[in-house]
């Protein structure tokens, strides 16, 4: 005997009733994916949690989870996460002179050119935000 | 068949995968350890370099000179499985047939139109980029010969990670070089008894009557070398073959020598054993029970194993029930456990089994009650739900002292990045 009992509620999708035929039956299109949405089964996307309010003006705040992917071209203005001396950073990034730049948020500390072999490099771009609190 | 295989590998696959997400790893010689922490079973070109093998245990050759600038790392198989899964993803997205031979090897059908140099350049540049493995990848005609021209690519730097062994002349120029024992395939017993023959190199042996190599080392022996001639014999397996036995052993973080801890140690490996199964929609007509002592230890050496038939069964408790009864009697008090696992084999799919006259169990009602617990640990996470008798504390689990965090696994885990 089916049952919608002990899995809570996670079986009935709007579709199949008991008494009277559910007139949506052929219209079962079930919850948003967002996992979907943001394409985190594609592998270049990958998550990560930002630690720091610096960002905060360009709307990025602490504990806010980035969908970074690494198959983005970079492009002026963007937001990356970049390899630096090995820490990992979030930071925007710009295009002067013939090369990138990874700019600081904050107008006291200078940029820094993305050269290999300072140990600088562009680990993925941001495509996507997820807060959990609002 | 195709004319052209190739064989992309990750290289230090489980150290590249800990680098993706640590830069400052990146510069250091590093070794990730086998389960329990017990030895090197991947190692940067770095800890190579200091002379660190493959199966050395750490903590025997952590005293050596040079040892000390060695950074460590626990094994992180979820981790290794995702990275495994983006690796694989790129390739399957630029090469539309490919085998996944292991956890980081897959064999690639390179009949492809244009020029293969720069497609297998663009691959490796695209798994770096996305999936953060560097990589080696080798090709020619049979599936023998590009798994030997990945071997010569990742040990000869000044390749470019790249091995075309396509040309009959290069291979002949190599096949002179090489010791047989490099063939995969060929193991290091062969390899001794071929050498005792006056058959040293690749060249010896691809050079012996192809009846003598039936008679020396029976058909697969003869395979390998119509490989080695470029006569295709293994053809691309798209999928794994049919499972055969599932099995769920582990070496306990430190001696076992209480029957409760013995008892829920088992019943968690036949819990896990069994969500193998119905993850495949297999069920198990026969289960083996083992454990034993670790002479290495200085304990004195004791081992045991029993096997029943059983009627045929996937459901968790009935395969920690049966595996329960077959360790009471195994068991025997006074003996420090290091080891212990359970084996199910006789496996068939679940589908069309046939009704028992008499079932002991409601398989509708078991099928039900499982397939609730297994959703659950696939929307959460492995382990979220499972039978009380796998233990709650489990103090006998394997050592894993320097786990990294499940970054892309785990959202409570994932990599941080400071804002700058
Ligand atoms: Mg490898």
């Amino acid at each position: 005997m089916a049952s919608n009992s002990g899995k809570g509620g996670a079986d009935y999708d709007g579709g199949r009733t008991t008494g009277f035929a559910s007139p949506a039956g052929d219209a079962i299109e079930g919850p948003i994916d967002l996992g979907e949405v943001l394409d985190l089964r594609r592998p270049h996307r990958y998550p990560v949690r930002v630690l720091g309010d610096a960002l905060r003006e360009r709307g990025i705040h602490p504990g806010d989870i980035l969908i970074a992917d690494a198959a983005a071209p970079p492009a002026d203005g963007r937001v990356c996460i970049a390899m630096v001396h090995g820490d990992v950073w979030v930071c925007q990034i710009a295009y002067k002179r013939g090369q990138w730049w990874l700019r600081p948020a904050s107008g006291a500390r200078e940029p820094l050119p993305v050269v290999a072999e300072d140990d600088i490099e562009v680990w993925a771009v941001v495509a996507a935000l997820v807060r959990t609190e609002v | 068949m195709p004319a052209t295989y190739g064989l992309i590998d990750g290289n230090s696959f489980y150290c590249s995968a800990e680098r993706a997400f640590a830069p400052g790893l990146r510069r250091v010689p590093l070794i990730v350890l086998s389960n329990n922490d017990g030895c090197a079973i991947a190692r940067s070109a770095e800890a190579k370099a200091l002379g660190v093998r493959m199966g050395d245990p750490w903590h025997l050759i952590r005293h050596r000179p040079g040892m000390d600038s060695v950074h460590w790392q626990s094994s992180n198989y979820p981790l290794y499985a995702d990275m495994s899964r983006r690796f694989y993803q790129v390739v399957a997205g630029m090469v539309p047939r490919v085998e996944p031979y292991s956890i980081d090897e897959f064999f690639l059908d390179l009949d492809l139109p244009g020029d293969l140099h720069a497609l297998c350049t663009a691959l490796r540049a695209e798994v770096l980029r996305v999936a953060k493995i560097p990589t080696c990848l080798g090709w020619g005609p049979t599936k023998t010969i590009a798994k030997l021209a990945n071997h010569l690519a990742k040990r000869h730097p000044e390749l470019g990670g790249l091995c075309d062994l396509r040309s009959p002349e290069l291979r002949a120029a190599w096949y002179a070089r090489l010791s047989v024992g490099e063939v995969w395939g060929i193991g290091g017993r062969t390899a001794e008894k071929l050498r005792r023959l006056g058959v040293g190199t690749i060249a010896d042996f691809v050079a012996l009557d192809a009846r003598d190599a039936r008679d020396l080392l029976t058909v697969v022996g003869a395979r390998v070398q119509l490989e080695l001639r470029g006569v295709s014999c293994l053809p691309l397996a798209m999928m794994a073959a049919p499972r055969q036995g599932a099995a769920v052993t582990r070496s306990f973080g430190r001696p076992v020598t209480r029957w409760a801890e013995m008892r829920e140690a088992v019943a968690a490996f036949a819990h896990r054993a069994a969500e193998k199964l119905r993850a495949e929609g297999l069920v198990a007509g026969h289960l083996t029970v083992f454990l034993h002592t670790n002479p290495h230890n200085g304990d004195p050496w004791h081992s045991g194993q029993r096997a029943a038939r059983i009627e045929p069964t996937a459901d968790s408790g009935a395969l920690i029930g049966e595996a329960l009864r077959l360790l009471r009697s195994l068991w025997q008090p006074g003996y420090r456990y290091a080891k212990a696992g359970v084996m199910l084999n006789d496996l068939r799919p679940e589908a069309g089994q046939p009704r028992m006259l008499f079932p002991t169990r409601d398989p509708v009602r078991s099928a039900r009650v499982m397939a609730a617990m297994d959703a659950v640990n696939a929307r959460h996470s492995a382990g979220t739900l499972r039978p009380l008798a796998t233990g709650l504390a489990r103090p006998w689990a394997a050592r894993a002292a320097r786990l990294s965090p499940r970054y892309t696994t785990r959202l409570e885990e994932i990599l941080v990045a400071r804002a700058w």
